[in-house]
Order: structure tokens, then sequence, then C-alpha cells
């Protein structure tokens, strides 16, 4: 918990995107439809409209703020409400005012741009109450408690992290590195600027075995080696995440910009439960560097990674299946 | 100290970190022997088009110089280079992200001018080569030249690079992505503050930043895509960057003045009350 030297709102400011419009490069403006943007997800999909070459995208949105926001014995004045984006990989901040619906109510609505050169991958959105404290000017009076996504490549509204899967013959692959793992059925590539599994296609089946559909037994199967994928893929994450965190002397560990935070943020809550994520990454990040610990937790890293990977869903309907074909067989 | 590779690239290229760590060799890092450059040329990616900021020789031209110029001073050559670099490679952020980009100027264009820079006593730091952003040999000077200029004015890079402790400590902290916080950090440089002092006033405005919203205190103009993209376009026809005076760079807006100052006055109290603000705000 952060603690402020001066009065606060004690709940969040709640954000919520309400249109998408896709800037074209002959200038005309593209409405996106509503599935381009989740509010359960918080997430905005940029992709989805199918513009590889849009400028800009003006994303529309409405802020209510938290009861008291208003009330006259508050303890700020000249009360503004921001919407920052940021971005950790292009190290982009930008901010616009938004404007207050009515004079006594606690909406706010405006719009933010995101150009498309300014970014790679994801982008994150808040928004803050500001007002003059004590005297100091822009102090954040309340702020969204969880950012909203806005994915400027996919082309669906999800927060997770996505991992990149690829096919390559490692054997004949131009990846020189791949042709030492020629026996590996898969490899996971932590060093790309998205983590990636890299499938081994030289593998008799596992191409046709990842590609099949339908509800039989096969498609179960599937499931299970990409439960199994996933396993060892966020295994690998986390630990080239943790690998190598940037210490800020005084402070600690701080969190990676890129997946690495994402990664590290998802993950914490598991392998050191209870505490709030900065404080689990000082601990893992303790026990990594010093004497002790870092091997017994190695059992809660992997059950952090079985959790995100589905992997129990994924095995309890290969045994459902098994034990049906058993049964129609004996029939 | 190893020279140039025998065989340097006409063009910049993609070299993926897994493909790169082949080539970052005990010899490399200890300064001793560079690879040839034709194996690694077998496992780069190339842009599907062939245009002028993405020709190699200029950059080769420029390390050269600079290798030659600060021979002495070799930390000195990073407050010539970052303007001169960014006005060569006329790069988007987006397309600046790609670590691909970097990881190939580094070991495939000039690994020569990474060892003469940053050798220390035995070795250099494989993340010279292949690291974060702000540790990279190249893309650190890139971003610091693209988080410091005043829009086209590239004049606060060569003071804020000039400050070692500054460009190493300042630029992987989201506070210096707001461009009117950036300017009022060069300015007070300017105005005399020392390394150790800037440092400590970094923290001081950090900590204090955890409540602020800097945005809200010195407000900055919209982007705008535009004059980026034209000055893109005119690397095609643009002449080499000059050797004595500094480069322009995109004609974006300049930072508002007001909010610079607004900066600058706020940052001057904090550095006067640091001590007990920092105690205050702590976690």
């Amino acid at each position: 918990m952060k603690i402020y030297p001066y009065k606060r709102l004690n709940r969040p400011v709640a954000l919520r995107v309400t249109s998408v419009s896709l800037k074209l490069p002959d200038g005309s403006w593209d409405k996106l439809e509503t599935t381009a943007y989740s509010t359960q997800q918080q997430t905005v999909a940029l992709g989805v409209a199918g513009h590889s070459d849009w400028v800009s995208a003006r994303i529309g949105l409405s802020v209510t703020l938290p009861p008291g926001a208003n009330a006259p014995d508050a303890a700020w004045s000249d009360l503004r409400v921001l919407a920052v984006l940021t971005d950790g990989e292009t190290n982009l901040r930008t901010s616009s005012d938004l404007t207050r619906d009515t004079d006594d109510g606690h909406d706010w609505s405006g719009s933010v741009d995101v150009h498309r050169d300014d970014h790679l991958g994801r982008v994150s959105l808040a928004a803050y109450a500001v007002g003059t404290v004590d005297e100091v000017p822009g102090r954040s009076v309340a702020e969204t408690d969880r950012s909203w996504i806005v994915d400027t490549v996919s082309d669906d509204p999800v927060q997770e992290l996505r991992l990149e899967v690829r096919r390559a013959s490692f054997r004949n692959s131009a990846r020189e590195w791949l042709r030492s793992y020629a026996d590996a059925p898969w490899i996971v590539d932590v060093s790309a600027r998205v983590p990636t599994v890299f499938v081994n296609t030289d593998v008799e089946g596992i191409a046709g075995l990842l590609d099949c559909e339908g509800s039989g037994v096969d498609s179960k199967v599937r499931d299970l080696l990409v439960a199994q994928m996933s396993t060892d893929a966020w295994t690998a994450v986390f630990q080239g995440a943790i690998g190598d965190l940037e210490v800020e002397p005084g402070t600690g560990p701080v969190f990676p910009t890129d997946w690495r935070g994402e990664v590290l943020r998802e993950m914490l809550p598991d392998i050191v439960p209870g505490v709030h994520v900065e404080e689990a990454l000082r601990q893992v990040h303790r026990r990594r560097t010093g004497d002790s610990g870092w091997v017994e937790l190695q059992t809660r890293v992997h059950y952090a990674a079985v959790r995100r990977a589905d992997a129990t869903k994924a095995l309890v309907h290969v045994v459902r299946g098994l034990e049906q074909m058993n049964r129609e067989s004996e029939t | 100290m190893i020279d140039k590779p025998s065989h340097v690239p006409e063009y910049l290229a993609l070299l993926a970190a897994s493909d790169a760590d082949q080539f970052l060799t005990e010899g490399l890092l200890k300064g001793e022997e560079v690879h040839a450059g034709i194996d690694l040329a077998k496992v780069v990616e190339s842009f599907p088009t062939r245009e002028a900021r993405r020709s190699a020789e200029p950059i080769r031209s420029l390390v050269e110089d600079a290798m030659y110029a600060f021979a002495e001073d070799r930390p000195k050559a990073d407050a010539w280079l970052a303007p001169r670099l960014h006005a060569t490679l006329r790069l988007t952020r987006r397309e600046a992200a790609e670590k691909r980009l970097w990881n190939h100027l580094a070991l495939a264009v000039a690994p020569d001018y990474v060892v003469w820079r940053h050798l220390g006593k035995e070795r250099v730091s494989a993340e010279r080569f292949r690291g974060a952003a702000d540790r990279q040999c190249f893309s650190r000077l890139w971003w610091a030249a693209e988080l410091f200029r005043n829009g086209s004015d590239y004049e606060p890079v060569e003071a804020a690079c000039g400050s070692q402790d500054l460009i190493h400590n300042t630029l992987r902290l989201d506070l210096i992505d707001h461009r009117p916080t950036a300017q009022a950090l060069v300015r007070l440089l300017r105005s005399g503050l020392g390394g150790r002092e800037v440092n400590a006033l970094w923290t001081a405005i950090n900590t204090a930043g955890a409540t602020l919203i800097h945005d809200a205190l010195a407000p900055d103009e919209p982007r705008d895509p535009t004059p980026l993209r034209n000055w893109i376009a005119a690397a095609e026809s643009a002449p080499p960057v000059d050797r004595y005076n500094l480069p322009e760079g995109p004609d974006e807006e300049p930072v508002p003045e007001d909010s610079v100052e607004a900066l600058v006055k706020h940052f001057t109290e904090l550095f006067e009350t640091a001590p007990v603000r920092g105690r205050k705000t702590e976690e």
C-alpha cells in the first residue's frame, strides 16, 4: 500500500471506453464495431478492423468519479480528470483532459488519440482525478485501479498476454540455433520481443494434431499438448522475467516495462500469495539473489504456470474422453 | 582492440537475440577477436524495401569519426553521436522499439565501436550488444535523443548526454517520458547542478512523482504524427549529417515554455526540501 501525505478518495475512478475510430491514410475515419473493445476485459483491440495502415485511433472515454469527489467540504479544489496513455516499450506518455458532463455530476468524458507510429504492441490507459491539495497543485486524489490495455495489433480484446506460436523444421531451420534442439518437440524462446513457442514440425504428426478440430479424443489430446506447452512457456517466461531485473538502489527491484512486467504481475500473486505484488517481487528477488529459498520457490513457480495453462482442465477432459471410449468399446 | 568485421552489410536488418548469442563470443566481449560477418549475414531478416535511412554506410562513417575525435575521452562521444545517430536513422518509436534492429546495428555494423566505447577492465558487457533499451550501446543514445530533444532542437540532447549519471539513471524511468519533465531536468543541469546533485534531485522527483501528476502541473502539446512522417520521408534526399553543427530533428512543436518553467520552479523547491519529502512519501 502506498501512503499519501494528504487526503484522497478511497475508491477508484471508473473508466469505460465508449467508442473507437481509426483514422486511415486518406484522412477518412472508420468507426469500429463494439466488438473492438471489451468492458469486462478492459481491453481495446485495434487490429479488429483489419486495417494495417491506420494512422491513429481515437478512443472515446467516459469516467465516473467515486462518491465524495464533488463534496463541498472536499480537501481538494480545481478538480480535473486526465486520461493518460503510457507505453513502456516506446517510452510514450500522453495525456488528455476530460470535460465534466454536468456541473454537479460525477461523470466526465472525452477522448484520447493513439498514434500507430508510437507503439509496437500494448498501451496502458488510465484515468486520474487531480486537484490542488494543501496548496499543492497536480495531486492525484483518485485513479483507476486497473488500467485498460489498448492492443495496437490484436484483433481480439483480451487482457492476458498472448504467447506467439511458430512452427519450424528444427533440423532445416534458417534459425541456426534451433538445429541443436532437433530432438525436442518444442522450445520456448523468451529472448524475443514477445515470448515465442517454436513447435518442431520434424516430429511426425505434431502439426496435424495441433490443427485437428472437432470434439473427438484427438482434440482433447491436442488441448493437453497445448496445456503442456503453455506450462513450459509460463515457467520459462517467469524465469526469464525475474532473471534480469533492474534494481533501483534504495527501493529494490523494478517491474520491467514490457511483457516481462505483465508476466510478473500476473504470476506473483500465485507465487507469493497474500502480499502486494511489489512486496512479492522484492521477496522473490531476495530469494533468487540471496543465499537460500530459490530452490523451494520452484514448486510455487510451477504451480503458477500450471494454473495459467489450464492444465488440470485439459487433463480431466482427456481422462473423461478415454473413459467414454473404453465404455463404448466394451459394449 | 578489434577492427570492423571484414564483411559489413550494406543495409541495416533485423537480428533476433537468440541468433545473436552465438556471435557474442568471449573473444568479442574481451575485444580480441571479431566475427567475419559472413555467417551473421545468413541469420538476419532483411527489410522488404531498400530505403536510404537503412543504409549502413552513414552509420559506419559516424562511428569512425567518433572513434577518431574522442579517442582521449570515450564517454564524451555519447553527446556527439546521440543527435547525429537519431537524425541519420530517422525512426518512429514503433520502429525503435524493435530490439532486433539494435542487435544488428551493434553486432553486424559496428561491433568495433561497441567495444571501443564500452570495454571495461577486461571485457564489454553483453548488454551493450543486445540488452535493455537504456543499456544497449546504440539504442540508449537513440532514446536519449528522442526523449531529450525539444521538437527539432537537439541541443538539450547534447546537454543530457554530457552527464553520464543523467542518461544512465533516468532513461528507464517512466517520468522522463513526459516531455516537459525531461526539458526541465536539462534546464537544471545547465544551470550548474552536478551529476550527483542531479541524481539526488531525480530520486526526489521520482518519489514525489508518485503522488503528483506532472501532466496536470505542466501540460504538453498534443502529439501530431505528420511532421515525423515528413521528416522520415525526406531521408531519401537528405545529405549526411553535419559533423560540426547539430542536425535538425523532425519539425514537431517544442515543449510549451510555461510548462518547462513551472516544472523548473517546482523541482527547485523540491530539491531544497528533498530529504523531508522523500521520507514522507515512502511506501
